[in-house]
């Protein structure tokens, strides 16, 4: 049973830009899908649609059997985490109450304006920042950690929310290599134990054939690619990576060799 | 050198034609419109210059404060403090639920965001002395209309200030937030005031000292305090009581001034 | 389980922090208090809510149209005595600006005397000062600008000054090294960087005079304030409403215009 179907989904920003050009696609629950292409080719709309925070111009996302709307955002919310590029934690919070903001959706509002939460939350918090290595930074404030200690809050964040579905919009571009090693390993790690669906988008491809089940390929909008990572073959690359209108770039070839 | 540029001089290009520098006219124009302004209201500039020959005689008048009642002008003062630091917290309370509404990235609704800007404007533009003046009429004298007058006025200064501050919260945070599900009460207390409380008290404190200092005239329309006691004495041509009334205001006003100012020092 | 140990804060140990604690526990007892000082009665409060309801049903009555010219000349009075005044303090700030600014001063004695006057000037109220200028002076329009301008130097002189302390000392080096003097690093490198802050300072500051100068009729010196006053005491709600209308549509009218002035000025289509 698929746990997010997108169907003929696209989106045109109010500036005119068209981000996304009719998109199909159906991810299988507890799979662990890399989304891959350049900057620009539509990864983190896509992504942001299938959280609410963008809402599509034309087509549906479901989520089981739950449409994605503005009425139930909170609900799909719930059950679907999201990890970012620049880690989006409220900097003068401590780690552990970063954590606990991943609860908040199960919460009702009456206790959490007071910061209250009940005891198993905080055990929640607890056992997650663990699972991320991070027990001793629990009450730091968030913006004293490292770039890569803050995305694995995020982790533990997303974790937090106990979701279906964990999607990562670039998680590690704005990390070094070995952090970035650790961030992959960890989430797979979560996909392996957890059973949760993991859709990760990244734009370093010898990541991608290393930790994806799926590679889903994109350019310009559009799913230039879709299947098991050996089956990216160098020709496939090129169709992701090249860009609008050069149709043989020889500064891709150099690109992709290093990739 | 200096042969080489003298040399030079014959055939020295000449500067592109000056663009249209509209200082000076905009200078004459406000001087003219000022002194129309000095006509109008009737300004002599003998009154003034006999005011200023008679302002020191005047002001010497002033020299000898007398501090028989001081324990009197004490309690008065007190009252003040009091008033001002009530007319704060209404002011505060009310800031802390309308600022959420008045700014851009957390309102729930377009139409809340433009309603609840209208009602801090309307706030903000209605002087505080005329609505303590309402509410004195409401109520009767006595320090509480001049608490709710400060506060209703200054709700629309720090309401507006708070949202202005809220707006300048990072995006990505306030997505952060959001895409865990959190609701609107949960996204303002996350992603919202954990962000600006440093800002936000130093607002508050800000708005204290207005209040301090404003708190000590309302006297005057019959809201309590210190300033109905300064208006008596100077009718009554009491220089003595009123240099020490004005004293012990100025006093006070200059150590709020500066337990203040070391508090936002502190808070930065 | 006790409900303590179910609901807990964020907390090494589950609790409030202590400064916290400490810190609105202060409040709440000032606050508690002072409550009889400042006769904070709910009851009364709530028991007042229908006399309020009636005053301001009183407030919407048909307005006295007869009135307004007189309010327009009262209202261009105001206006008039808030430019003017602002005008007269632009004047008096700029010098003591630079005195009061560390990186502009000529001497360090001469910085901290600047700084307590200016502190002194802005410590009282406008309203205070146009008691006493009053007194001094006698009714009308004179001594409302006087104490306006008084006051407003107060504040603009330190405004200005922590202007000054912020610009680029670069191009302030620059000026210098090519031997101007000391009016002219002043006039010539300081001054030009230091110019847009001073105009957002000018416009908030006559957005607060334009509101205080409503108010000052109310000792006589001059403006709306008196009509307003006196239309309160004699109970013309018909003119009380039109005052406090027109009052609104200026302060809200230079609000937004300074907004606009000042995004101007920060996005730099400055013309």
């Amino acid at each position: 049973m698929p746990t997010i179907s997108i169907r003929s989904v696209s989106k045109r920003f109010s500036n005119g830009f068209e981000a996304l050009k009719g998109i199909d696609a159906e991810i299988r629950s507890g799979s662990f899908t890399v989304v891959l292409g350049p900057s620009g080719a539509g990864k983190s709309t896509l992504l942001r649609l299938v959280n609410g925070l963008e809402t599509p111009t034309t087509g549906e996302i479901c989520i089981g059997d739950e449409t994605v709307n503005g009425r139930n955002l909170r609900h799909i919310r719930s059950r679907v985490a999201m990890i970012f590029q620049q880690f989006n934690l409220v900097d003068r919070l401590s780690v552990v109450t970063n954590v606990l903001t991943g609860r908040l959706a199960h919460r009702s509002w009456i206790g959490s304006v007071f910061y209250l939460f009940r005891k198993e939350d905080i055990d929640i918090a607890q056992e997650v920042l663990s699972r991320v290595a991070l027990t001793d930074k629990a009450w730091s404030r968030a913006d004293k950690l490292s770039g890569g200690q803050q995305q694995r809050v995020g982790i533990a964040r997303a974790l937090a929310q106990q979701p279906k579905v964990i999607l990562a919009d670039e998680p590690v571009a704005s990390l070094d290599p070995i952090s970035s090693e650790e961030i992959m390993i960890l989430l797979r790690e979560i996909r392996d134990q957890d059973g949760i669906t993991v859709v990760v988008n990244l734009h370093q491809v010898e990541l991608a054939r290393r930790f994806a089940d799926r590679i889903i390929g994109m350019n310009s909008g559009k799913i230039v690619f879709d299947g098991k990572p050996e089956h990216m073959t160098p020709s496939v690359l090129r169709t992701i990576y090249q860009r609008e209108g050069i149709e043989d770039d020889p500064s891709l070839d150099m690109a992709l060799a290093y990739a | 050198m200096v042969h080489d540029l003298k040399l030079g001089r014959s055939s020295v290009e000449p500067l592109p034609p000056k663009p249209h520098n509209l200082i000076p006219t905009w200078l004459i124009a406000t001087l003219v419109i000022l002194w129309l302004i000095v006509r109008d209201l009737e300004i002599s500039f003998e009154t003034l210059v006999y005011g200023v020959e008679d302002m020191a005689e005047y002001f010497s008048r002033y020299g000898q404060p007398d501090f028989t009642h001081l324990s009197r002008y004490l309690a008065l003062m007190g009252v003040t403090l009091a008033t001002a630091l009530w007319g704060t917290m209404f002011a505060l309370i009310a800031a802390f639920f309308l600022a959420p509404l008045a700014a851009r990235n957390f309102t729930p609704h377009p139409t809340t965001y433009r309603i609840v800007r209208e009602v801090l404007n309307f706030m903000r533009a209605m002087p505080d002395l005329l609505l303590a003046l309402i509410f004195v009429a409401a109520l009767g004298l006595g320090p509480l209309p001049g608490a709710l007058a400060l506060g209703v006025h200054t709700s629309g200064f720090l309401g507006k200030f708070f949202a202005e501050s809220l707006e300048r919260v990072d995006q990505s945070v306030c997505e952060g937030v959001a895409a865990t599900g959190a609701n609107f009460p949960q996204r303002v207390m996350y992603a919202g005031w954990p962000s600006i409380l440093r800002e936000a008290s130093g607002y508050t404190l800000y708005i204290l000292d207005r209040n301090v200092r404003m708190a000590s005239v309302l006297g005057l329309v019959g809201a309590g305090g210190i300033g109905l006691a300064l208006h008596d004495t100077l009718r009554l041509f009491d220089y003595g009581q009123s240099a020490a009334l004005i004293l012990v205001i100025l006093a006070t006003i200059l150590i709020i001034d500066h337990a203040s100012a070391w508090l936002r020092r502190r808070l930065t | 389980m006790t409900p303590a140990l179910t609901w807990r804060w964020p907390t090494p140990n589950g609790r409030l922090p202590l400064p916290l604690v400490s810190g609105v526990l202060v409040l709440l007892c000032a606050l508690w208090l002072t409550a009889p000082i400042v006769e904070i009665d709910f009851v009364h409060l709530m028991g007042s809510i229908g006399r309020m309801a009636t005053f301001a049903s009183q407030m919407f009555v048909t307005p006295d149209w007869g009135y307004l010219p007189q309010l327009l000349a009262k209202m261009l009075e105001t206006i008039e005595m808030t430019v003017l005044s602002t005008a007269i303090a632009i004047i008096l700030s700029l010098p003591l600006g630079v005195l009061a600014a560390h990186n502009a001063t000529p001497h360090i004695i001469v910085y901290r005397l600047t700084r307590d006057l200016l502190s002194l000037m802005r410590a009282l109220p406008e309203l205070v000062w146009a008691l006493v200028f009053v007194s001094a002076v006698g009714l009308g329009p004179l001594p409302g600008v006087m104490a306006l301008a008084f006051v407003t130097v107060g504040f603009m002189g330190k405004f200005f000054a922590e202007s000054i302390e912020v610009v680029d000392h670069r191009a302030v080096e620059g000026v210098r090294a090519h031997g101007a003097g000391w009016l002219q690093v002043r006039w010539f490198a300081i001054l030009p960087q230091a110019l847009p802050d001073f105009v957002g300072t000018v416009m908030y500051i006559l957005d607060h005079n334009l509101r205080a100068a409503a108010i000052l009729g109310l000792v006589g010196a001059g403006g709306i304030g008196y009509d307003l006053v006196m239309s309160m005491r004699l109970f013309q709600y018909d003119r009380l409403l039109l005052i406090a209308l027109s009052i609104y549509l200026v302060v809200t009218a230079l609000d937004r215009a300074s907004d606009r002035l000042r995004s101007r000025i920060i996005h730099g289509r400055w013309k």
